[in-house]
């Protein structure tokens, strides 16, 4: 399940649950939809996700590409998943607050 | 994915080095997420996976590298998916794996990271398929680094078992297999500082590189396995077992019987009973010819020629006439070492053959043969005699001793005795390895103890003052520690 957020200021996706391969499969072309269509910063919102697999990982690095790394975040980011980013190394690329 | 796994060799370098590298990172970062219950559902369908193609892959390296046969690959290829995933399947390899409550000490097992697995071109499908059963029990990814004379068969392996991991919700790239890599990509991925580990099985080049990458790794030594025949043996069942041993996959095991060692009395017997079994014993000339077609002087490595061909194949190769029946080639020698080429490890069906005075000088022997290339590897000894068996062992630098079984399936487990099923064997610090275990899942990972509070009661009740008296030795000390305790 996915939300949308969208303010003046950036987009808020809000993700729920597990983001596993068949999830991330059936959402990226509408996440992506979604962001060419504003011209704001992109928040991932990851409050409510217990998982995230490869996939979930290649629509964040592909997200930091299209937007741009400073117009990119991801919030509200679990010690589980924070991990997971850290060993990727992703953590130098994308701003996780 | 899939097609992405694969590194060609047109590409440069520090490029392909360091996707593969990030890749491998990725994977190990969605690894760290995962249960138990999800890693075991893709140990399981890799096992089966890998199992169900077992004699397709067999004949895939037969064809490919023209080494050993293929019914038995068939059987290695068993040994490293049936025989392994049975001895891992249960192990728990996933957040707390114990808890002591008296002791205070709860282990958590963690991941190690990327693994680089150097793979031989004698075993290029089990041993493939061992390692990656391993990694992935132990949420590791694994890069696959086949030896050049046997990149297809090494790569439908992994091919094959990252197809049946994926089907599970496998991390993506939890698999990646090289093509044919230069000496520098191969330097290059072993010493990437997202590599956790190395493990090393093939040729001593490439074992002494990954213990030189500074990246921890698990290499094996090379062998070079006396086996002794001694009084109290069963003779024709000793005969029987090391022709199992020594003509399986024409002898390519590591831990094959490379030089018998029989007591005098004994060596008739035992030639007659190799004859009953179409073993040819050879002439000193014949000798001195096979040395030629399978020893490298120059090298002091056996020849690639020999490895994996049978007994009358070699036989021709040296202008030697032996019925196509023979199983093995026998060459009786006087000595050990450099001057004695067939003293030396050979991965083919030639067995050295030695005349020992009495026990000690047998056992003199089989210290002379492991101290020749084979250090902390293997030896072998058929005997019904307790003392003499724990006497043979104790004098012995190997990380296996196998009693009254054939060497090769014995060292590699599972399947004589209740070693782990391993296609990497540890050889101690004899042979540059930090253990001489038959490596397995307990290996592969990084164990985490949360330690609480238990105080050591002495320390706590004694007068530490008296540590700073220097009239109180270690024995005075130590009785006033240990008073009322």
């Amino acid at each position: 399940m996915i939300s949308y957020i969208a303010g003046t200021e950036n987009l808020i996706c809000r993700f729920e649950d597990r983001m596993d391969t068949v999830q991330c499969l059936a959402s990226e072309k509408e996440i992506f939809g979604k962001i060419q269509s504003v011209g704001t910063p992109i928040v991932f919102d990851l409050e409510k996700v217990a998982y995230i697999a490869s996939s979930f990982l290649r629509i964040c690095i592909r997200a930091c590409k299209e937007v741009g790394a400073e117009r990119f975040s991801l919030i509200h980011v679990c010690p589980e998943i924070k991990k997971v980013f850290k060993i990727a190394s992703l953590d130098r690329q994308i701003n996780i607050q | 994915m899939m097609e992405t796994n694969v590194v060609s060799e047109t590409t440069s370098a520090p490029v392909d080095v360091n996707v593969i590298m990030e890749k491998a990172a990725c994977a190990a970062a969605v690894f760290s997420q995962l249960d138990q219950a999800h890693t075991d559902r893709i140990v399981r369908a890799v096992y089966e996976a890998g199992f169900n193609n077992r004699i397709l892959l067999a004949k895939h390296a037969v064809e490919e590298t023209g080494v050993g046969n293929w019914r038995d690959k068939v059987l290695k290829n068993v040994v490293a998916t049936q025989l392994v995933y049975d001895d891992i399947k249960d192990v728990k390899t996933v957040g707390i794996i114990s808890e002591d409550k008296e002791l205070g000490i709860t282990e958590i097992a963690q991941p190690l990271g990327p693994i680089f697995a150097v793979i031989p071109v004698t075993n290029p499908t089990s041993t493939v398929m061992f390692k990656i059963l391993i990694a992935l029990k132990t949420r590791n990814p694994i890069i696959i680094h086949p030896h050049s004379r046997a990149i297809q068969c090494s790569q439908e392996a992994a091919r094959i078992c990252y197809n049946a991991a994926l089907a599970e919700d496998a991390p993506e790239d939890c698999i990646q297999w090289l093509d044919k890599t230069s000496r520098d990509e191969t330097h290059a991925l072993m010493q990437h500082p997202k590599l956790a580990l190395i493990l090393a099985t093939g040729g001593g080049s490439l074992v002494n590189a990954a213990y030189s990458s500074g990246t921890p790794a698990l290499g094996v030594g090379a062998g070079n396995v006396p086996v002794f025949i001694e009084r109290s043996a069963d003779i024709p069942f000793a005969v029987e077992q090391i022709l199992i041993s020594k003509t399986f996959d024409n002898g390519t095991v590591c831990a094959s019987e490379q030089a018998l060692v029989v007591e005098r009395p004994l060596a008739e017997r035992v030639i007659e009973e190799f004859k009953k079994r179409n073993a040819r014993v050879l002439s000193e000339d014949e000798v001195r010819r096979l040395e030629k077609v399978a020893y490298d002087a120059e090298r002091m490595i056996m020849t690639m020629a020999v490895v994996g061909k049978t007994a009358p194949e070699i036989a021709k190769m040296a202008g030697i006439d032996v019925p196509p029946e023979t199983t093995l080639l026998i060459a009786p020698l006087d000595g050990i070492g450099r001057a004695h080429p067939l003293s030396a490890e050979i991965l083919a069906p030639i067995l050295a053959f030695y005349v020992a005075e009495d026990f000690e000088h047998a056992v003199n022997l089989c210290i002379d043969l492991n101290y020749f290339g084979g250090i902390g590897h293997t030896v072998s000894l058929f005997s019904n005699d307790e003392k003499k068996i724990k006497t043979f062992a104790s004098v012995m630098n190997a990380g296996r001793v196998v009693v009254n079984m054939p060497s090769s399936q014995g060292a590699v487990g599972g399947i004589y005795n209740t070693l782990h099923p391993s296609f990497t064997l540890g050889c101690g610090t004899g042979g540059k390895n930090i253990t001489t275990d038959n490596i397995t899942t307990k290996h592969l990972l990084n164990i985490q103890r949360i330690s609480r509070r238990r105080v050591n009661r002495r320390l706590e009740s004694f007068d530490k003052a008296r540590y700073l008296d220097e009239s109180l030795d270690a024995k005075a000390i130590e009785k006033e520690f240990n008073r009322n305790f």
